[in-house]
């Protein structure tokens, strides 16, 4: 099944969508991540790991309505 | 500051003499541990950066700094205080976008866990940077 859920793009991520946010609808994290590289084919050599309501993902997991997805390019602070 | 961990532009002089003073309560704290990150004004492809622009994830910056902290003081059992500030938006090259400080009872941890907290910043803190030239 299928929920509508909120991603956000960080980094180099926004620079390839040109988008900060947007809504997909996505029954879990694997088939997110399928759905956002054929929207964005150049994300494909990007490195990116993606938080689930502001808690990395270590592994794949189903989505429900509403979670918050942030797809985060390797971090760079410092 | 709004938020603790994140401040707008560079890390001010100022701002860093006030942070130095977190921990003046504590008299226990014999040491303490600095470390202060700049932009570095680097040629990439024959160009000099001259400034950085750092975003960062703030929503998720703070459960991250708290875990640092807590993972740092478990490491360190003399550490007593962890400051963590990190720059979001613009910030000059020569101006300082990063604050770590450490205080502790004594020299050793206060400095190891200084170096550990900094290797942890780079390893967990959502912050992305764009350089500008």
């Amino acid at each position: 099944m299928s929920s509508t859920v909120k991603v956000l793009y960080f980094g180099a991520a926004l620079e390839m969508t040109g988008r900060a946010e947007e809504e997909i609808g996505a029954g879990d994290t694997a088939s997110l991540r399928r759905d956002i590289l054929d929207r964005y084919p150049a994300m494909k050599e990007l490195t990116f790991r993606m938080a689930v309501n502001r808690v990395l993902l270590k592994e794949e997991s189903l989505l429900k309505e509403n979670d918050i997805i942030a797809i985060l390019p390797p971090f760079e602070g410092g | 500051m709004k938020n603790r961990y994140l401040v707008g532009g560079p890390i001010t002089p100022l701002l860093i003499s006030e942070l130095f003073t977190l921990g003046n309560d504590d008299a226990g704290a014999g040491a303490v541990s600095v470390f202060i990150g700049r932009v570095r004004d680097d040629e990439v492809n024959g160009h000099r950066v001259t400034a950085i622009e750092y975003s960062a994830y703030s929503d998720m910056a703070g459960n991250e700094v708290d875990e640092i902290v807590k993972t740092v003081k478990a490491a360190f059992s003399d550490v007593r205080k962890v400051i963590i500030v990190h720059s979001t938006g613009v910030v000059k090259a020569g101006e300082t976008s990063l604050f770590i400080m450490v205080t502790a009872g004594h020299r050793d941890h206060a400095t190891r866990a200084c170096r550990h907290t900094l290797e942890m910043v780079k390893e967990r803190l959502p912050v992305w940077k764009k350089e500008i030239y």
